[in-house]
């Protein structure tokens, strides 16, 4: 006999622990409990059979592994946590007894945690936390936008906006944003970084509240852990690319509402002056200091590429990838011992370009022009991504490269409703004519679309073609840019009893519309002999030969007893199936069902708007 | 300061008694430090005497110190006075007489009545009542209130009822500022001192009127003129008190080489000696696997859009069933909405509370890692070969064949030309199957329980089961030999020996001079209170019957012994179906659970089967004896592989309602099960003789035909011997045909 089994002593009893257990255990309270969990990233589990978990209970309450609150119980803030608790203990001793300086004192040696070793045990990998920063980075970007309270210190906001600053100089450096989207909620950028993609969603600059009902306690913890998380995120991104990290800020263009531009991009290799060997090239965004480096650097670039001769004279951002591809490209050597030219090889290079269709270089060939009622943060960053050079009005914000006047601005970015300008200087009226006027969503079109579209769509005063989420959806919904075809026939269905609709087919393609409306008609019928006489007469009607009529009857009716019967095979054959999988079809079902109706539901709104929308035409045309 | 003039005036009388000052007040002088000091404030205490009740005066103690002099003064006056008056009236008690009763002639003392002078204490009281401070509630039974100073009884003073009290206090202008006196039992109007102070207490001032919290303080030993101008000692000024300590110096002195040295920071510099952000990543990472990844969040669709296409946004009543659904069981968190320009997009108010449920989701949502199955739901289905590849079996209805009331029972003849079917009016009505024509009808009493043919072919005769009873009936037109035999069978010219002459089963035969083919020829009497016999179950041989009435007794008969005999002294639970074993001497026993096998000829149970079903209304067994199906109230529908296991090898549910009646058919692999929800389900099932393959059940057709009535639809179904032809029998009163 084996050794008798106790009831809670192994298994999932043993294995799984309460949240109320678990603060116990720990001895901390349930708001350090929650703040550990945070940082730790330990969430709740669900076991398979919580009565087994909770000793026969099945009250709701959340599991936690047994190990990981163990593993909780060494965890080095913890131990900072309960200092915590003393030192307020202290202080507020302190502050009751009116002993100032020993408050003060008391204050400064505050103890704070270090969340180092925690970004290391749940990222062990760079590439594993570039994964999960799109969390971080909605948080940072919403946290920069928001205004200081009490709960909220400027100095964390002012931290906030600097690392939202610092990754989006980073993403327009290394041309690696890919697709954005305007939607209500405010601005999706998705940028791929080392294979990585990465989606974060920037609010519209208005203030936000922070309604009632949310705890800030939880925001200020996670953001705590985020700002870390992105710091060393961003140290490894900009070390990497040869950048000192952080990026220095300069004071007076800050204060001057620069932007991102207030931020100077220094190469590491020319602040150590270590690795000269290196190609040396400084990239800076606004108002650069002239030194001798970067006299010396300018004439490096000026040798390296006619092309961006232009560039750099602006004083703008360079396109970056021409130059270090072409420095860094493999150069092929022409083998002595074979007479024959080899092939290309395809080096590492090409092949992360082959695949990726889009143009990082989009935008290189313009210049733009903000108007003052767009929003520059967005479309500097946008514009700038894709190569593009930038100016603005200075109500938008000082440290505009071009003023409106600039003769190399090749499209300007408007929103607002057309005015006609009664007296313009002809030099005014020729400008206009050499630029072109477009609406904001030009830009991210033209990113989505990895190509220049038309302007001509988006023209000012003009009604914007539909802006489509870049991301897709599931695999089969409904596409607004396929065509309405195979749903013609569906819509002549659904109102064949109107006369004009009928019409209308007809007047598009006589014969083929003839044809389909008379299987349709045929295929109706089929059921019911009234329906049947109804429609022999509106095939008369049309003009239809009574045998071909006959045939498509005789055809559509066969049809349906086909498909009657083989659906009651398959009715038949689902009694065979077990519980569980009848249980698992009809769950399937379901979700396919739903699909199926939202799209079908879209698609005869959209035939619907188009009639509309014709019989308007029509109108208007009498 | 109050006590410290205590003691001096006590001092003060000590030397004016001249008393010897004894160790007490030496050890007082040793603690007063000051006595000397303050020898020349004796002095001014000599003239504080003088002023101290005029500044006191408030105090309680002093006034009452005065009173009390004053009182002292004057009753030494009075004293003097009536002093010389009378000495009697020193006297405690006053002198009594003696008299003699004039009740019981007995001298008796008698004391004068006390006349309260003005000097005695209770002159001015007017309290009657002199129990003292006792609790009053010991007078609630008594008639009085207590005892006034002759000993006499105070009586209660009379009070009226709450609406005379009201009157009162109504008449009384001073009754709101009279109160309940204990004592006395009554109201006493209370005086304007205790007004006062009720008022005082109301206003949560200090109770005592007098009392000035804000007096003027009095300088006594400060303030001006008062300036101690001799030291108090003479001793001389200690060095210490100038000269800087030599060993604070060298304590200093270390704590400033230490600064010096730098061993001593002045403030701990902040911990900035590492850069706060580094190279996490250069050093190799622990073995540990990664935590999992929190999941993404959905990517935004075409709806989100700031200009969708308009078919996105939603229409009226979309709108409304948005804002009805709660925002947990929502599709969408927002609602799509078209603008015709960037600028006009306004801020998002949900975007904080949305990133906060997402915090919320990745900290307090349990995670569960589940395999999403990415396969098509049709590929569930089993495939099954396609019915057609599977003919014949019943498809149409070909024939209809009604009845007056609910048609209970068929049976079809062995031949397979013949159908009897029975309805709950007692007519039993002899048909042909290929055409429906009625040859004969026969009238019972009382329903028609069951029916059935026996299966043998040189004899042709079937069994009516009515109320308690049960009818052999030769049907018409049969050849003369078969005729012959079958009445032979049914009415032998020897009766065997009448083994149990007790047997409450009894065998009858009709007289053969009386008998018409319109009566049966043989009936036998089961015993009263068995009920219906609502089935019927020959033996394969045709010599033996088995017989369920609706009470639950299960009986076999013997044609050619003539006996009945009831296999089962008892049998747990209610017999609901009983078959033979087509092959072997086994019998099934089906009661509301559980289906027995018992084999007859060792008289001992075999296995007992356990469908699952809660109640079960049918069974049947396949004509190769290996396989069962068993049908039950509750839907179901199990099949039994006797060989497998006392479990079914399959269940199936797909009737709707309850299932009514099994049929397998004998020759062919098809067998039908009807129910209440009007339809009979026709399978196939082919079995195969080795033991490896499972048995094939297809389900071939639903044939819909008979209507429900009173929620009973087809009762009870039967396949043609020959033919794959089904006859049905239903709750409306019609036997249909169906055939291929």
């Amino acid at each position: 006999m084996g050794r008798l089994r106790q009831k809670g002593k192994a298994g999932a009893a043993k294995a799984y622990i309460t949240r109320s257990q678990a603060t116990k255990k720990l001895q901390c309270s349930l708001a350090d409990f929650r703040r550990l969990c945070i940082l730790k990233g330990i969430f709740p589990r669900e076991p398979n059979n919580k009565k087994k978990a909770n000793k026969g209970s099945s009250a709701p309450t959340s599991f936690y592994y047994a190990k990981d609150i163990a593993y909780l119980a060494h965890e080095p803030v913890l131990k900072k946590l309960r200092e915590h608790k003393a030192f307020a203990k202290k202080l507020s001793r302190a502050l009751g007894r009116g002993e100032w300086s020993s408050a003060k004192s008391l204050e400064e040696n505050k103890p704070a945690y270090k969340l180092d070793h925690i970004i290391k045990e749940r990222y062990p990998t760079f590439i594993d936390a570039l994964r999960d920063i799109d969390d971080a980075l909605c948080m940072i970007f919403l946290f920069a936008s928001l205004p200081s309270n009490p709960r909220v210190p400027p100095s964390l906001i002012e931290n906030c906006s600097r690392l939202a600053a610092e990754w989006q100089l980073y993403i327009m450096r290394s041309h690696s944003l890919r697709k954005a989207f305007l939607s209500i909620k405010g601005v999706y950028y998705q940028a791929e970084v080392m294979d990585q993609v990465i989606t974060w969603l920037v609010p519209y600059q208005f203030t936000q509240n922070v309604p009632s009902d949310v705890d800030v306690r939880v925001m200020l913890t996670f953001l705590e852990l985020y700002q870390t998380l992105l710091g060393f995120v961003f140290f490894k991104l900009y070390t990497d690319a040869g950048l000192v990290y952080p990026p220095p800020l300069d004071l007076k263009k800050d204060e001057a509402a620069a932007g991102v531009g207030a931020f100077v991009l220094q190469d590491a290799s020319a602040s150590t002056n270590q690795i000269p060997a290196r190609n040396k090239k400084v990239v800076e965004i606004e108002g650069r200091q002239v030194t001798g480096k970067d006299v010396y650097q300018t004439i490096k670039n000026l040798t390296s590429t006619s092309s961006e001769t232009n560039g750099t004279a602006d004083g703008s951002t360079i396109p970056e990838s021409s130059t270090t591809e072409i420095e860094e490209d493999f150069v092929l050597q022409p083998s002595k011992s074979d007479p024959q030219p080899a092939a290309p090889l395809a080096t590492l290079k090409s092949l992360e370009s082959l695949p990726q269709t889009l143009n990082t270089s989009l935008f290189s060939p313009y210049t733009f022009f903000l108007s003052r009622e767009t929003s520059r943060p967005i479309f500097e960053f946008l514009v700038r991504s894709f190569g593009g050079r930038l100016g603005w009005s200075p109500t938008s914000g000082g440290g505009s490269p071009y003023d409106e006047l600039d003769e190399s601005i090749t499209h300007v970015i408007i929103d607002r409703p057309v005015v006609d300008i009664p007296n313009e200087s002809p030099e005014g009226r020729e400008r206009r004519s050499r630029r072109k006027y477009v609406q904001p969503q030009w830009i991210v079109d033209c990113i989505n679309a990895g190509k220049i579209l038309l302007e001509d769509h988006y023209a000012p005063g003009k009604t914007l073609p539909p802006h489509l989420s870049p991301f897709g959806e599931y695999e089969g919904a409904y596409d607004p840019t396929a065509p309405l075809g195979e749903q013609d026939g569906m819509s002549v269905d659904e109102d064949e009893n109107s006369a004009d609709e009928d019409e209308d087919v007809v007047m598009d393609g006589p014969d083929s519309a003839n044809a389909v409306a008379l299987k349709v008609v045929a295929a109706a019928a089929a059921e019911d002999s009234a329906d049947l006489r109804a429609a022999e007469l509106a095939a008369e009607a049309a003009g239809v030969d009574p045998a071909v009529f006959e045939k498509e009857v005789k055809k559509s009716r066969k049809k349906i007893k086909s498909d009657t019967t083989e659906e009651a095979e398959k009715d038949m054959n689902k009694m065979m199936m077990s519980n569980r999988q009848k249980k698992l079809y009809e769950k399937m079902k379901y979700s396919q069902n739903k699909r199926a109706q939202e799209r079908s539901s879209l698609e005869a709104k959209r035939s619907q708007i188009q009639k509309q929308a014709r019989k308007k035409a029509r109108a208007a045309q009498d | 300061m109050p006590a410290e003039v205590k003691t001096s005036k006590k001092r003060k009388q000590d030397e004016q008694h001249d008393t010897a000052p004894g160790v007490f007040s030496k050890a007082v002088n040793m603690e007063m430090l000051s006595d000397e000091e303050g020898s020349e404030g004796e002095e001014s205490d000599g003239q504080e005497v003088d002023e101290f009740p005029e500044i006191d005066a408030n105090s309680d103690e002093e006034s009452d110190f005065e009173d009390e002099d004053e009182e002292d003064e004057e009753d030494e006056d009075e004293e003097s006075e009536s002093e010389a008056d009378d000495e009697d009236l020193l006297h405690v008690f006053p002198k009594a007489k003696t008299v003699v009763s004039d009740i019981t002639g007995q001298p008796k003392r008698v004391y004068p009545e006390i006349e309260p002078e003005y000097d005695s204490d209770s002159s001015t009281e007017d309290a009657p009542n002199r129990v003292g401070n006792v609790p009053m509630h010991w007078y609630d039974d008594m008639p009085h209130v207590g005892y006034d100073m002759d000993g006499k009884r105070v009586l209660r003073p009379a009070r009226g009822d709450e609406l005379d009290r009201f009157l009162e206090t109504v008449e009384d202008p001073s009754a709101w500022t009279s109160a309940f006196d204990k004592n006395t039992q009554s109201d006493k109007p209370l005086t304007t001192e205790e007004l006062d102070l009720i008022r005082r207490l109301h206003a949560g001032e200090n109770p005592d009127a007098d009392y000035d919290p804000y007096e003027p303080t009095t300088e006594w030993f400060t303030g001006k003129g008062k300036e101690e101008i001799m030291p108090l000692s003479a001793a001389p000024e200690p060095k210490r008190r100038w000269v800087p300590s030599k060993w604070e110096k060298k304590k200093v002195m270390k704590i400033v080489r230490a600064i010096r040295q730098g061993r001593i920071l002045p403030s701990k510099p902040k911990a900035s000696a590492q850069p706060q952000f580094y190279a996490i990543w250069s050093e190799p990472s622990s073995s540990h696997p990664p935590p999992l990844p929190a999941p993404k969040t959905a990517l935004p669709t075409n709806a989100e859009s700031y200009n969708p296409p308009e078919e996105y946004l939603l229409n009226e009543e979309e709108r409304k069933k948005w804002e009805e659904t709660d925002p947990e069981d929502r599709d969408r968190d927002f609602i799509p909405q078209k603008y015709s320009s960037l600028r006009l997009v306004p801020g998002y108010d949900r975007f904080i509370k949305e990133r906060f449920n997402r915090q919320l989701d990745l900290y307090m949502a349990p995670r569960v890692q589940r395999v999403k199955l990415n396969i098509d739901p049709e590929s569930l289905i089993p495939k099954l070969p396609s019915p057609s590849s599977l003919k014949p079996f019943p498809t149409y209805k070909s024939l209809r064949f009604p009845h007056s009331a609910r048609a209970r029972c068929i049976a079809i003849s062995p031949d397979g030309a013949w159908v009897v079917s029975g309805d709950e009016n007692g007519i039993v009505s002899l048909w042909e199957l290929s055409v429906g024509k009625e040859i004969r009808r026969w009238k019972f009493d009382g329903k028609v329980g069951s029916l059935e043919w026996c299966p043998r072919t040189d004899a042709t005769f079937f069994v009516v089961g009515t109320e308690e009873a049960l009818h052999f009936i030769i049907p018409p037109y049969l050849p003369p030999a078969i005729y012959q035999l079958t009445q032979t069978l049914l009415a032998p010219s020897t009766l065997p020996p009448t083994a149990d002459a007790s047997s409450p089963v009894k065998w009858s035969t009709a007289p053969t001079n009386t008998w018409t083919d319109d009566t049966p020829l043989l009936s036998i009497h089961l015993p009263t209170t068995s009920g219906l016999p609502i089935q019927i179950a020959w033996h394969r041989r045709g010599d033996y019957l088995a017989t369920v009435s609706s009470g639950g007794g299960v009986w076999i008969h013997q044609m050619s012994r003539r006996h009945s005999q009831a296999p089962f002294k008892k049998v747990r639970g209610k017999v609901q179906m009983v078959l033979f074993h087509p092959m072997k001497p086994h019998f099934f026993v089906a009661t509301q659970q559980y289906v027995r096998l018992y084999n007859l000829s060792e008289q001992k149970l075999l296995k007992t089967l356990t469908p699952g079903i809660k109640w079960i209304s049918s069974l049947d067994v396949h004509p190769s004896g290996d396989h069962l199906i068993v049908g039950g109230y509750d839907r179901k529908l199990c099949w039994f592989d006797l060989e497998l296991s006392d479990k079914p090898y399959k269940i199936l549910r797909y009737h709707s309602r309850a299932i009514r009646s099994l049929h397998f058919h004998p020759t062919y692999p098809l067998f039908a099960s009807s129910s209440d929800d009007g339809s009979i389900q026709i399978f196939h099932a082919r079995v195969y003789s080795d033991l490896m393959t499972d048995p094939l059940i297809v389900p071939l057709k639903i044939l819909r035909g008979h209507e429900i009535t009173q929620g009973l639809g087809v009762l009870q179904v039967r396949w043609s011997n020959k033919h794959p032809w089904l006859v049905s029998s239903g709750a409306d009163g019609v036997v249909n045909v169906w055939c291929n």
